[in-house]
């Protein structure tokens, strides 16, 4: 079963969505609409975001194509909800900056709390998945805690969706194809199996620092295949089996309106 | 995460404020791999499982063998509560954005290097309480002209006047509001005495800043 919330009729709505795609709410309502309609708008899929965990440099090429070793410990970062959004929606590209990219990667989302879990045990903690585009805005890169809140926790720079996928319909979660397209081209193209750290492991050393809770998400990092992205583009990142998030890029002002 | 903690949804901290401890690290801070000093607030979050109350135990932090960490340290700071939603304010006006005040104690590991976000550092458990209540904004004139202090088991180890900030509040207010929009009951620390204090298990370490009151919490572990 996949799991969604949307805004449909003027209602906030937390629904159900088989694989027939059919959409029934929790009140067991089937709703008549398909899943492309633009009448559907699409929350963040979590109800209550928790902490959210962010991988940096955790595919091998990705970290070559950065100038970096890859790690030998995982590079973590935390955003908070004001990043996300949903599928469908807009993020904004900052004024006066030279380089912002995407970066589709593959989230786990948390359905129990747990610290010092082994690694052998750590998918009984995860509840689904999901996609995001963890956007980076590569000119506010500073040497302090890198990659700093001003590149990583911005409003809108964190579209997710357009649904989490129970754990249990995704057999072999370490074998996926993802691929990112810009305007229709195929820009990123790459498979979860070259993660450096796997979802077990950093189920395992994320609950060794600290007590994992539902609604916490692990963002797993991002393969190589980076270019820059201009208001007006529309970028679409897609796991196998999991989902297609379709984002398009505005510019400051038309993000921030009357507050720009 | 404690269920009656006073922090909503948000906890931004501010490390590297103290104009003292940039002078004293600016050598470093010109080599490998900072290159070179900071030029934006270098900011921090204390995640949710870190929120913790006046009067609660701080756990002990654990080594990825499970034995008892070496070491510990805290800092304290103002908490600044945000009262209305921030959006892209400006420095003249951030204050009217300010709900209440509050203290902030940020227990961690030692703070060895700022290249990499802190996670096994920071984000421990129970690591953060605030408190010991949230004080009416208007029941302080000039925030920058505070001072935090703190005491453990009875004896003052660390004063840090706000007005040693290298950003003020104000500032800090409105270079995070252009960063993330800022929703009523997210705090901000706005900056720790560049020396932490190193603590020990059992300790009972007092933060107190006059006007704002006391943060007192007790070292689990003993």
């Amino acid at each position: 079963m996949r799991h969604a919330r949307i805004i449909f009729d003027g209602r906030e709505l937390d629904v159900d969505i088989d694989t027939n795609d059919r959409i029934t709410t929790s009140d067991g309502e089937v709703l008549e609409v398909s899943l492309g309609s633009d009448d559907i708008t699409w929350l963040p899929p979590v109800k209550e975001p928790g902490t959210i965990f962010a991988l940096g440099l955790n595919y091998a090429d990705h970290a070559t194509e950065l100038a970096f070793e890859p790690p030998k410990e995982p590079l973590v970062f935390i955003k908070h909800a004001n990043t996300l959004t949903g599928h469908k929606q807009v993020s904004y590209r900052p004024d006066n900056i030279d380089f912002q990219h995407y970066e589709c990667e593959l989230v786990a989302v948390i359905g129990k709390t747990g610290k010092n879990i082994r690694r052998e045990d750590a998918m009984e903690y995860v509840a689904g998945y999901t996609v995001c585009n963890d956007f980076a805005i590569r000119d506010y890169l500073e040497n302090y805690y890198r990659p700093n809140l001003r590149v990583k926790s911005r409003d809108s720079l964190l579209p997710m969706g357009p649904w989490i996928v129970d754990r249990e319909d995704v057999p072999d979660v370490s074998n996926l194809r993802l691929t990112t397209e810009v305007n229709g081209k195929i820009t990123q193209d790459g498979s979860t199996s070259d993660m450096i750290f796997d979802i077990p492991f950093l189920v395992e050393y994320l609950s060794k620092i600290m007590t994992l809770n539902p609604g916490d998400m692990i963002a797993t990092g991002t393969p190589h295949g980076m270019v820059d992205m201009q208001p007006g583009d529309t970028v679409v990142c897609t796991i196998e089996n999991i989902c297609s998030l379709e984002t398009r890029i505005v510019s400051e002002k038309e993000y921030y309106g009357d507050k720009y | 995460m404690t269920a009656n903690t006073l922090v909503r949804s948000k906890l931004v901290c501010v490390a590297l404020n103290d104009k003292s401890q940039l002078t004293a690290l600016e050598g470093t801070f010109n080599q490998p791999p900072y290159n070179k000093p900071p030029t934006q607030p270098v900011l921090y979050y204390k995640p949710r499982n870190t929120w913790n109350v006046d009067g609660a135990e701080v756990e002990w932090a654990k080594d990825f063998d499970g034995s008892d960490a070496p070491a510990m340290a805290v800092g304290a700071s103002l908490g600044v509560v945000i009262g209305q939603e921030a959006c892209r304010v400006s420095q003249a006006e951030a204050l009217n954005y300010v709900g209440g005040y509050t203290i902030v104690s940020d227990f961690s590991l030692p703070e060895e290097s700022y290249f990499r976000p802190d996670i096994k550092g920071k984000c421990l458990d129970t690591s953060a309480p605030v408190g010991p209540e949230i004080v009416p904004a208007d029941t302080i004139d000039n925030p920058d002209a505070l001072t935090v202090t703190i005491r453990v088991n009875g004896e003052q180890k660390s004063a840090f006047a706000l007005a040693d900030m290298e950003r003020s509040v104000a500032e800090l207010i409105s270079t995070i509001s252009w960063i993330m929009t800022l929703q009523p009951g997210e705090i901000i620390a706005v900056g720790f005495a560049g020396d932490r204090v190193p603590v020990a298990r059992g300790d009972r370490v007092e933060a107190s800043i006059e006007g704002v009151g006391t943060l007192t919490n007790t070292l689990g572990g003993a």
